[in-house]
């Protein structure tokens, strides 16, 4: 089991005041709230963060904690002292129940989410559990069956909470859009007594793909074409993510043109379009031949690509 | 393990195409009617014609019982969180369509 520096989780010193921790814990929470944060790993950093705070603003809890020193470092193979919680009393410590999976180095402390037994004597539902899962723009595209492993709190034989990766055979529905929840239903917790099990709620996420983009059902892909491509049109084949096109590039194409393929992004109820964003990509003049033939396009046109810059 | 028995394939429904009445909104979110007009009234959550709610409803609702419970917000305070964030969405989109990683 490792060691848990709670003071580190919050950037406090030891001798933070209650207000100083109160402080600390509104603006953290704040900064890795998973509903508002853009940090990769919010989730995980606002669940380190509540249990940080369960331990340091409870004087009890956070007395215990201090008398374990100061002298462990995070992360350190820990186990607690005989007797180390001699004269402490932990018991209906105000658990967050929405949040009962905290970690071996809480559970070991403190025991695991103590209000939890009042509800051992009748039957509840269980409660639904979040993850968020990636799949591929090209599941999206044409449906799929993915094992996705997810950690599920689990109770051990004593009875305590851990989390436990658990794999799940799911259906990617066609046409799901990033962002989009999928619930299955009765895979969430357990329920108590004759309650029936809660839900699983899967918030989808897209791996990013070299190149394609994707803007709800729309789908952007850049193509690069030879200056004498997009100038006189041409044919070209390019890719979709379920097999290519013939896409017809029409003569005066400019850079940043973009072209529509309509019903190609995600089938969704409402198909989106795929984008084709036109770049132009010229040949670099590092040989005599290559040379001439710019210095022949320069001759041949008598062009400004400056004409706004004319007259100030 | 048996390597014989294959596992189930389990097949969701996407919340967002869901709909939702009053009470069956209630209780997917695990709340009150009270709270849930109350979200109606902030313009954070909007009805559709026949007092129908959209699954996008239900994970604003759950959304919207996190911020105030693990932050404290308000009403009007959630209401405006949520749509910094969908500034900020459709800013990272614009991004990701131009080709930057936001």
């Amino acid at each position: 089991m490792q060691y848990k520096d709670y003071y580190e989780i919050m950037a406090l010193a030891r001798d933070a005041s209650a207000a100083d921790i109160k402080r600390a814990y509104r603006k953290l929470a704040r900064k890795y709230h998973p509903d508002v944060s853009k940090e990769d790993d919010a989730e995980a950093k606002f669940k380190a963060l509540g249990e940080a705070y369960e331990v340091l603003k409870d004087p009890e809890k956070r007395a215990a904690y201090d008398q374990l020193g100061a002298n462990w470092q995070a992360g350190q193979d820990f186990k607690p002292p005989p007797q180390w919680d001699e004269g402490f009393e932990f018991k209906g410590g105000g658990f967050n129940q929405d949040n009962p999976a905290y970690s071996d180095f809480f559970a070991e402390l403190f025991g695991q989410a103590g209000g939890r037994h009042a509800h051992d004597s009748r039957h509840s539902q269980g409660q639904d559990s979040h993850a968020k899962i990636h799949i591929d723009l090209v599941d999206s595209y044409t449906g799929a069956t993915r094992t996705i492993t997810i950690s599920t709190p689990t109770p051990d034989a004593q009875g305590r909470v851990q989390l436990k990766p658990r794999s799940l055979n799911i259906t990617i529905p066609k046409g799901i859009k990033p962002g989009q929840h999928l619930r299955l239903n009765g895979q969430g917790n357990p329920g108590v007594g004759t309650g029936s099990a809660g839900d699983l709620i899967l918030e989808i996420a897209f791996n990013p793909h070299p190149w394609y983009r994707v803007l709800d059902t729309d789908v952007y892909l850049d193509v690069p074409l030879a200056p004498w491509e997009a100038a006189l049109g041409t044919t070209i084949n390019v890719p979709t993510p379920v097999g290519s096109v013939d896409l017809k590039i029409p003569a005066n194409s400019k850079a940043g043109g973009k072209l529509r393929l309509k019903g190609r992004g995600l089938p969704a109820r409402q198909p989106g379009d795929l984008f084709v964003v036109l770049q132009i990509t010229q040949p670099a003049a590092d040989s005599e031949t290559s040379i001439a033939a710019y210095r022949q396009l320069e001759a041949a046109f008598d062009f400004n690509p400056r004409p706004l810059w004319e007259h100030p | 393990m048996t390597a014989n028995k294959p596992s189930p394939v389990h097949t969701g429904t996407i919340i967002e195409d869901d709909c939702l009445s009053l009470a069956q909104l209630c209780q997917a979110a695990g709340t009150h009617a009270d709270w849930i007009i109350s979200l109606v009234e902030e313009s954070i959550i909007e009805t559709s014609g026949d007092n129908q709610f959209s699954g996008t409803c239900l994970v604003r609702v759950r959304s919207a019982l996190r911020l105030h419970r693990d932050l404290g917000i308000n009403l009007a305070g959630i209401a405006l969180a949520f749509e910094l964030r969908e500034q900020l969405d459709t800013a990272h989109a614009a991004l990701n369509r131009l080709g930057y990683k936001a």
